[in-house]
């Protein structure tokens, strides 16, 4: 402390161990360079398998990804940007309402943005491009549109044999004429086509066993049965399965990469929502709007990577 | 410490800085619209394994160019002492050796490599089914 006081009275600034800036400050930026490093392995990892595979998945109507949602995401972030670094501008200002308005702003912007990612995040999972999930071959292809047919008859026969009494397709079966003896003649006649559908699958089935399936005849097949009017109402969201090769690890990569992302927005927004509605918010939270900026633009810096990386290269 | 050695350091950290924030947003936005542009609009450049190496390189030059005006100005950089390199140089270091160290072995490679999608067989989808399924609006 006494040398502290010497130094002022020699006219010299007072000494001061560290970084001219606030430990939260040189905290936060020792945190995002940790990020820095979280992110790039899987930004590095996504470019070096992307690279490595020659038939990666890239025509949006296979990946399902929209650049419009993509794009419209980017300029979400950027305003939101924008608002949080106003927001600060105006707590140095001593203008607390308006860095209120702007933090809001900012929250809002970040429920949009999460809002279109969840909006894309269902079409995948209706398109059931998950992790696993994709058929990458012809063979599995098949196999997947046999499993998708046999839990559709499942569905049907659940009608007449409920799966509290039989939960396997094969055990509906066996038991179906029982349950359904008192049928009316209009119920028989929905019961004998689930019965003649249920043979073609058979049918399919063995075929596949027997590995005497091709995919293209599959799919006819399908398309032909669709057609049959005894058959249509029964086969309805039946779709056949086209293998996409190297879908697995590019649903991997994306779901990694953006699902951490969210993440972090959603981090972000609860950095924001202490100043709006927990704390009563004055000047001495400067810092701490300053802080929650750097994180957010850090946000928003990995998403400018993420968006050509993922919607348009 | 004393008040007097946190007040310097504060006072660095709030000082004003005059940048018209809304200039930098609207340059962020016109990049934006370049990179939806190269995607939107065909263009000519050498294709290798599926990327087309001019748009690749415009689209990550964009994003580069969007990062430095992001980290510049609004996380205030510009204004920040020489700290900036030794806080952010060891990190960025690593994070572009990651990519560089495991693209030799994993993404250009001169061998083939025996992994499932060499080998199996994949029929193309034809355009119907790819016009069918367009009709989505996910």
């Amino acid at each position: 402390m006494s040398h502290a006081h010497a130094t002022t009275l020699h006219g010299a600034p007072p000494l001061k161990m560290g970084l001219p800036i606030p430990n939260s400050k040189l905290g936060v930026w020792l945190f995002l360079g940790t990020e820095i490093m979280f992110f790039t392995a899987f930004i590095g990892t996504y470019i070096v398998l992307r690279l490595g595979s020659p038939d990666w998945p890239h025509d949006p109507n296979v990946t399902h990804i929209r650049i419009w949602a993509g794009g419209t995401n980017t300029f979400v972030l950027l305003a939101s940007s924008y608002l949080v670094v106003v927001a600060h501008e105006s707590m140095v200002a001593r203008n607390i309402p308006r860095a209120k308005r702007y933090l809001l702003g900012t929250f809002a912007l970040a429920c949009v943005f999460l809002g279109i990612k969840a909006y894309e995040y269902y079409g995948k999972w209706d398109h059931d491009i998950l992790p696993g999930h994709i058929a990458e071959d012809d063979n599995q292809a098949m196999t997947k549109t046999l499993g998708d047919f046999d839990k559709l008859l499942n569905r049907q026969y659940a009608l007449y044999v409920p799966d509290s009494e039989a939960s396997r397709l094969a055990d509906k079966r066996t038991a179906i004429d029982a349950k359904t003896k008192n049928a009316s003649p209009e119920e028989r006649k929905k019961i004998d086509a689930l019965k003649a559908l249920d043979k073609e699958y058979l049918a399919l089935r063995a075929q596949h066993q027997e590995l005497k399936l091709q995919l293209v005849p599959l799919s006819e097949k399908l398309e032909a049965l669709k057609k049959n009017p005894e058959f249509a109402a029964l086969l309805g969201g039946l779709e056949a399965h086209h293998p996409i090769k190297y879908g697995n690890i590019f649903a991997s990569t994306y779901f990694l990469m953006t699902g951490f992302h969210a993440l972090h927005v959603i981090v972000g927004m609860i950095l924001f929502a202490i100043p709006l509605w927990i704390i009563t918010l004055d000047h001495r939270w400067t810092d701490y709007v300053e802080n929650c900026g750097l994180y957010w633009h850090f946000v928003d810096l990995v998403w400018i990577f993420l968006f050509p990386l993922i919607y348009i290269i | 410490m004393t008040e007097a050695h946190a007040t310097p350091a504060h006072h660095d950290s709030h000082a004003p800085h005059h940048v018209w924030y809304f200039g930098v947003f609207g340059a962020l936005c016109i990049l934006t619209l370049i990179s939806v542009a190269c995607d939107l609009f065909h263009i000519e450049g050498k294709v290798i394994h599926g990327i087309n190496i001019v748009v690749a390189v415009l689209v990550l030059s964009v994003a580069t160019a969007k990062a430095l005006f992001v980290m510049t100005y609004f996380m205030h950089l510009k204004f920040e002492g020489r700290w900036k390199f030794l806080l952010l140089s060891p990190t960025i270091i690593l994070a572009i050796g990651l990519p560089l160290a495991l693209l030799p072995d994993v993404g250009v490679h001169y061998y083939p490599t025996d992994i499932p999608q060499n080998s199996a067989k994949v029929t193309e989808r034809s355009h119907t089914q790819l016009e069918t399924t367009s009709e989505s609006p996910h």
